[in-house]
């Protein structure tokens, strides 16, 4: 069941430092790229269908081609700002094979007749972060970058930029401006960065295992490689498993697999005598799934038919130990700690929400509550100018709609708690219709 | 908290200044004149080449900050009028950068920081408890600064904490005291549970 | 550079066919089909939109998301929907999310009643909140600046104060703090914000968040009334609407006017209101008795100033900025023809030949001010705009920033707009004629290296549509090369390039085709030779003028010289004064002082720098005793004989139409409230043709004016003045605004403040160090001279590493230490 691409010997010491990479046979691929055209090399990027691993799917061959052609500055930006709970594969990436990213990233300039490219690494990432640098000197020193690249036209910059802390920052375009040395604020699309990102000039954005698939599939062939997986999800995996799991960390897949062969069979399941309550598939922005889904196959578009996604492919596993209140509780959290501020829904609405998961918390609140609270994940999804408004209001609302009685339950149990008093005696007063009740009007 | 002066909401984020009125008595704050702005050289050349490694100068404002909180110990005023006076901008954007970033402190803070990962699968694993007592710990020291931090991106080690940039993990109770001590050795932190050290889980990543 | 062509297209929203320009935003668009969607954050005056209050979603066939109308192009065939159920819940939602955390204090709050968040929460929210929770509460209001009130509570975080600040203005020092529901609108560390055009964050507030503290609680929208006019408290002539409540003025809004002033006001414009209703305002006629000036009769005062009439043919006259082409014209008549006096002057600083002022001044050559924005090129010379026509500032920064407008700065001081500048060059003060020269040479000559030659390259070769800003500033002898080089670079005849003056007064260019100019009558006629300010100042100073008459002005206070003038003004027998305010040179020497108007007051016309005729309405009723400056001078003229039967504003229009060729047929109807730019109209044919003067001085030809760098020999500074934008009596007496008066600062260079051993902010004195001035002679001449050589003024050191080695510069116009009593070129500046 297991095909080891990004991971094989990922541990061989000293991987970081080139004269163990290029031992095992890397820069080869760059070579054999260089050797080869840019429209050919950007076809097998095509042939491979390889989907973008940070989180939205999107194949990264057909954003390479959205860019326009043309002498104008274009700029690829390696998106390492791995914060989405739960995932954490970038890091032992970067962390181990460094020279890999590096390899990746230069492929894919050359490809997408870029000659400009920066990683964004989440500043929390100090020790990956000097590894990189030190990368990043090293082969400069060896010329896979600067001027003409081993003697190619291709010349390609690469600098690394550290972040200061900021989920939204993740966000490609918020990721873009914070590049810029701006707050990181989300951008209005369109302009989608392919055609306007970073300095206003076209911008090819990648995940750190994205680009470090790329020399393999220029070292395997893009046709071979997309014999792994599924149809429309190809290729290998890097799943981060963590929470409630006996072996969490990073295992490399192949996309389609049981997700139960991932967390019983990987990851190890939960402790003995307990068993999955709910779980994220695909970081904690993905609408959770429970016990009865862990045969869903673990791919874009099976996840997606399930009602959730990949998402960054980060599962996280709650075992029946926990109250389902507390995670929806550090979930919204999370997001109002993290929300830009930008726009309204996004504001608002995870504040709004963390209000009310605190009400029931406090045995204020009644059944009506969950009502409002699912009638607010939906206002704000699809309403929003970015996807992080969303990210809270999808797993919230799926918390809500399959977990309903227990949170009843907890808000009744927080009632007598409080002294407050059962529902029964209660007549909810304003809350009990939200939509024709007689609230004041304003 | 120890050694924070500043009252914080649950995750960590400023109180922000929502109370806080203009003093009339200053002048606007404009871009500083290098005439009139001492700035350290060290700093200086540090800001200067990164504004170098950009197309926009105005890229190097997190890097400059980042250098400028190394020196200052926070973001002071005197040292966002530093970088304000190297990079040619306003202390007001660099204020307005520097406050939307949890690593860039606009408040005098401990010289250490420890950052405790509290949360989805960290608290799944008791990392609640492991700030609490490492809170305690740090209590008396006034060198150790403790913050409640959104996912660290090491959620294989929960629960889990940076210690000046060092992740640490799966932690216990018993590692806070631990960490202090560390800490005022001045020597590798929890050195047994450092994360550069831990080898892949994936029995597919053993090397040939 | 071409304005982008407008093609229009058809599209459908709520199954309306629709006509609009294409690449229109959606939210404007709609308006064609009479379909109205609310908005917060929207407002193209601040640039891209940003997208952020989510008001604006609507629905459109083929995309399945909501879209923001405000950030999408209407596209031909494209079909929207506003009224669809999906619409009503966004919209529904969003105000609910808005009003979560906004207090519902209307009743007690200032925007209440012209509040977009009122109106959107009427018009498009469910009526009703399911938040529960209690809301935030914050310490209200709270100083932002002595002007700007914050209420953070009630803050909707709509971005445009912010983007004003830093997309507008640019001076990036409103900022949003911190993130998510914690952000707020701050400045750094608690500095206030103050900047030239803060006051307009008032007005994009689309909540009560941003207040005016000279407004709050003065007046409710429903007892107000708004009455367009013109602001001429400058040469930008920015379009205005006075918010009037009992004949008083209560505040001052823009009027948006894109040829003008884009809808933006400075402060002074938006503040200075003020002066019209406050004690030290000049409300009655007033006559010297027993040294003193007290209130008299109108009868008596206008008796006085008849005597006027003893002075025939020796009377001078001063006009000020602030007067009215109908005022202009009066005045001149009564001098030129009642009183046989041709000495009338409307500069302040050297005067310009008949000729040369025709050719600068010709239709074909003259710049408009959008053309600063769609220019290639703009060539920034010898004037501030910052200072001296505010609002035009915004409309350079937004060309550049927008339309990558390639900006050069040429001038003796550091400019605000440096930063902006593809090329800033500097010359020593006062040296325009050898900088121009050498700009002209490296015009017709090979490219060479060097900043003049980079300058000429860039205006040769950067496209051709060049727009040259320059100020009254620039000496007259600079003035025939100037056109050389306008001329050199096509300028003229060319739609879209040109020369755009800033003339010192508001109305400096309507004065001069009113006829205010020695030798120069209405129309640029020609006229019998007269005396230029700076002789007419020297004829009072030596007896040879007995009698002046100052119309709104001041020249102890406004022009160079202050000790000649003071001199000029205590030797003359008979000071007639139009004033507001009584300004040291009104109050020491004036005879009978009329109150003059205010612009909220007067009626008549005035015209903008690029030719635009404007047209002034009162807006109120004069306060007081205050009469119409034109019916004061239509009476003393029939007092001494020469009446001009003028019984009304329009009358007076009349007779200037009739003798300016080139306004021919214009009606104050056509002028109306966006005003008409008479160089666009067919009649500007009849304005007389100039000429440069033939022989211009060959470059760097005299030792004397060519640019030296450096200080000069004998170890003292070069003296360079400007004049700040708050330097006017108008702001001192406004009290919201008299935290601005300014204070004398000595600019200086870190090199010259190091030599000198000066720190910044320390105490200096300015004194003049060769006083061997040709311009004394005679009597009072040596009096004024003495004077001189003791002369100190005392200011501040401002060390500012902009500032070019061996120059210092001083503030001028300002009340006290003013530059004006420094007369030399080279100063020595030391530690008291």
């Amino acid at each position: 069941m297991s095909i080891h691409i990004l991971f094989e010997g990922i541990d061989e010491p000293g991987l970081n430092r080139l004269e163990v990479y290029q031992r095992r046979g890397g820069y080869q691929a760059l070579r054999t790229a260089l050797a080869m055209s840019r429209e050919d090399v950007l076809g097998e990027l095509l042939t491979s269908e390889i989907r973008g691993r940070g989180g939205a799917g999107f194949q990264m061959g057909k954003k390479i081609s959205f860019l326009p052609r043309g002498d104008m500055d274009k700029y690829l930006v390696c998106n390492a700002d791995e914060s989405e709970p739960g995932t954490f594969k970038d890091r032992e990436l970067m962390q181990k094979s460094p020279h890999m990213l590096i390899e990746g990233i230069v492929i894919a300039s050359y490809a997408a007749g870029i000659g400009r490219s920066f990683i964004y690494i989440r500043g929390e990432y100090d020790y990956q972060a000097d590894i990189l640098e030190a990368a990043i000197a090293e082969a400069y020193e060896a010329g896979y970058l600067g001027e003409q690249i081993l003697g190619s036209d291709h010349s390609l910059s690469l600098v690394l930029h550290r972040g200061a802390g900021a989920y939204i920052c993740g966000e490609e375009t918020g990721l873009l401006d914070s590049l810029e040395g701006k707050r990181g604020n989300p951008r209005l699309k369109p302009p989608f960065p392919a055609i306007q990102g970073l300095y206003q000039g076209p911008t090819l954005i990648n995940n750190v295992e994205t680009l470090s698939t790329v020399p393999h599939i220029i070292r395997m062939g893009a046709a071979q490689y997309a014999e792994i997986g599924t149809q429309t999800s190809t290729g290998t995996k890097l799943v981060s498993i963590s929470g409630d799991v006996q072996r969490p960390g990073n295992y490399e897949i192949a996309l389609g697999i049981p997700s139960r062969e991932i967390i019983y069979g990987l990851a190890g399941g939960p402790a003995d005598g307990r068993e999955v309550k709910l779980w994220f598939p695909g970081g904690s922005s993905a609408p959770v799934l429970t016990k009865d889904d862990l045969d869903v196959p673990y791919d874009f578009d099976s996840l997606a038919k399930a009602g959730t996604m990949l998402g960054s492919g980060a599962i996280i596993v709650v075992d029946d130990s926990h109250r389902v209140l507390d995670v929806a509780y550090k979930l919204a959290k999370f997001y109002a700690h993290e929300s830009c501020g930008k726009c309204v829904p996004c504001r608002e609405g995870t504040n709004w929400t963390v209000k009310m998961l605190q009400r029931i918390e406090a045995g204020e609140a009644t059944p009506m509550d969950l009502d409002i609270m699912a009638s607010v994940q939906d206002e704000i999804i699809g309403n929003c100018l970015c996807v992080l408004g969303d990210a809270m209001a999808m797993p919230v609302g799926s918390i809500i709609k399959k977990f309903r009685a227990e949170l009843e339950e907890h808000i009744e149990a927080a009632r007598e708690r409080a002294g407050i008093g059962s529902l029964e005696n209660v007549i909810p007063v304003g809350v009990a219709d939200a939509h024709a009740g007689p609230l004041p009007v304003h | 908290m120890s050694g924070y002066d500043v009252p914080r909401f649950g995750h960590g984020s400023r109180v922000p200044g929502w109370d806080q009125a203009a003093d009339l008595t200053k002048d606007p704050a404009v871009i500083p004149d290098s005439a009139t702005t001492l700035v350290p050289e060290t700093l200086r050349a540090g800001i200067e080449a990164a504004m170098a490694k950009y197309p926009e100068r105005r890229s190097a404002a997190i890097p400059a900050l980042h250098l400028a909180q190394e020196l200052h110990g926070w973001c002071s005023p005197e040292a966002i009028e530093q970088v304000a006076c190297v990079m040619r901008l306003t202390p007001a954007y660099l204020i307005s950068v520097a406050t939307f970033y949890d690593m860039l402190e606009t408040r005098p803070k401990p010289r250490n920081d420890v950052f405790v990962c509290t949360n989805i699968s960290c608290s799944l694993l008791g990392a609640d408890e492991f700030y609490e007592a490492m809170v305690a710990a740090a209590a008396e020291d006034p060198d150790v600064g403790v913050r409640s931090f959104e996912c660290l991106g090491a959620c294989d080690i929960a629960p889990m904490a940076s210690v000046n940039g060092e992740y640490v993990g799966p932690l216990e109770t018993e590692d806070a005291a631990q960490i202090i001590e560390d800490l005022r050795a001045g020597g590798p932190v929890l050195e047994a549970k450092q994360l550069r050290f831990r080898r892949s889980v994936d029995p597919g990543a053993v090397g040939p | 550079m071409p304005r982008p062509e407008q093609k229009e297209i058809q599209f459908t929203i709520d199954g309306r066919e629709v006509r609009a320009i294409e690449g229109a935003m959606l939210v404007d668009a709609a308006k064609h089909g009479d379909v109205e969607i609310p908005f917060f954050c929207y407002e193209p005056k601040l640039g891209n939109p940003v997208g952020a209050c989510r008001m604006c979603l609507v629905e459109i066939e083929g995309i399945p998301k909501l879209q923001t109308s405000c950030s999408t192009p209407v596209k031909d065939g494209m079909v929207v929907h506003t009224q669809t159920d999906r619409v009503h819940a966004a919209q529904n939602a969003v105000v609910e999310f808005l009003l979560v955390n906004h207090p519902l204090d209307c009743p007690v709050c200032d925007k209440g009643g012209e509040c977009p968040l009122q109106d959107i929460t009427f018009g498009w929210g469910r009526g009703r909140s399911r938040f529960i929770e209690p809301k935030r509460h914050f310490v209200k209001p709270l100083s932002l600046s002595p002007l700007v009130a914050i209420d953070r509570e009630r803050c909707i975080l709509c971005y445009r104060c912010v983007r004003f600040s830093q997309e507008v203005a640019e001076d990036y020092q409103l900022i949003f703090a911190e993130r998510g529901a914690h952000t707020y609108v701050s400045t750094f560390d608690g500095h206030p914000y103050v900047a030239p055009f803060s006051g307009n964050i008032i007005e994009l507030c689309p909540v009560g968040a941003l207040t005016s503290k000279p407004y709050r609680f003065r007046a409710r929208p429903w007892d107000i009334e708004g009455a367009g006019g013109i602001c001429t408290l400058c040469p930008s002539q920015c379009n205005v609407q006075f918010t009037v409540r009992d004949e008083t003025v209560m505040r001052v809004l823009a009027r948006e006017n894109d040829e003008v002033d884009d809808g933006w006001l400075c402060d002074k414009g938006r503040f200075a209101y003020q002066s019209i209703h406050v004690d030290e305002r000049i409300a009655a006629p007033l006559v010297r008795d027993g040294g003193e000036l007290r209130e008299v009769s109108w009868e008596r005062a206008l008796s006085v100033a008849a005597g006027l009439a003893r002075h025939r043919g020796r009377v001078g006259a001063l006009v000020g900025g602030q007067a009215t082409n109908e005022e202009g014209f009066l005045l001149q008549s009564l001098m030129r023809q009642g009183l046989e006096s041709p000495d009338i002057d409307s500069r302040g600083r050297a005067s310009v030949p008949l000729e040369l002022g025709r050719a600068l001044a010709a239709p074909s050559l003259q710049a408009a001010v959008p053309d600063l924005e769609f220019a290639h090129t703009v060539l920034v010379l010898g004037c501030e705009p910052l200072d001296d026509a505010p609002i035009l500032d915004l409309r350079i920064r937004k060309g550049v920033r927008r339309r990558g407008v390639n900006l050069a700065i040429a001038s003796a001081r550091p400019s605000a707009l440096d930063a902006n500048a593809k090329l800033s060059l500097r010359y020593p003060p006062g040296t325009e004629a050898a900088f121009l020269a050498e700009l002209a040479a490296a015009l017709a000559g090979p490219p060479s290296s060097g900043d003049i030659s980079a300058l000429a390259k860039l205006l040769l070769e950067g496209g051709e549509d060049v727009v040259i800003l320059w100020g009254e500033r620039v000496a007259a002898d600079a003035l025939p090369t100037l056109l050389r080089i306008a001329e050199r670079l096509g300028l003229s005849g060319r739609a879209g390039a040109g020369l755009l003056e800033v003339p010192s007064g508001a109305n400096g260019r309507g004065l001069r085709e009113a006829g205010v100019l020695p030798g120069v009558g209405p129309g640029y006629a020609p006229a019998p030779a007269g005396r230029s300010a700076a002789q007419i100042a020297a004829a009072a100073a030596d007896g040879r003028l007995t009698a002046l008459y100052l119309f709104q002005t001041d020249p102890v206070r406004e022009l160079p010289d202050r000790a000649l003038w003071e001199a000029a003004l205590h030797r003359a027998a008979l000071v007639v004064a139009h004033a507001s305010v009584l300004t040291e040179g009104i109050r020491e020497h004036a005879a009978v002082v009329f109150p003059a108007e205010s612009h909220a007051e007067k009626e008549g016309t005035v015209v903008h720098p690029d030719g635009r005729l404007q047209r002034l309405r009162g807006a109120i009723g004069h306060p007081n005793q205050v009469r119409a400056g034109w019916s004061v001078l239509a009476e003393i003229s029939a007092r001494v004989g020469h009446d001009q039967g003028v019984l009304t504003s329009p009358m007076a229009w009349e007779q200037l139409v009739a003798a300016v060729p080139f306004y021919a047929g214009l009606t104050l109807q056509e002028i109306g409230g966006r005003g008409v730019r008479w160089p666009d109209r067919a009649q500007a044919a009849q304005m007389p043709a100039g000429s440069a003067p033939s022989a211009p001085a060959p470059p760097g030809g005299s030792a004397s004016s060519a640019p030296v760098a450096g200080a000069p020999a004998n170890g003292g500074l070069r003296l360079g003045s400007y004049r700040p934008i708050w330097a006017s009596p108008e702001v001192e007496i406004s009290p919201a605004l008299k935290f601005t008066i300014c204070r004398q600062h000595v600019e200086l260079s870190p090199q010259d403040a190091a030599r000198l051993g000066i720190d910044h902010g320390e105490a200096v004195e300015v004194s003049q160090l060769d006083g061997s001035s040709a311009a004394y002679s005679g009597e009072a001449g040596s009096q004024a001279r003495g004077k001189l050589e003791g002369t100190r003024v005392h200011g501040t050191a401002a060390v500012r590493s902009g500032v070019p080695q061996g120059t210092a510069f001083l503030a001028d116009g300002i009340a006290q230490d003013s530059a004006n009593e420094l007369t030399e070129a080279v100063v020595e500046v030391r530690k008291p």
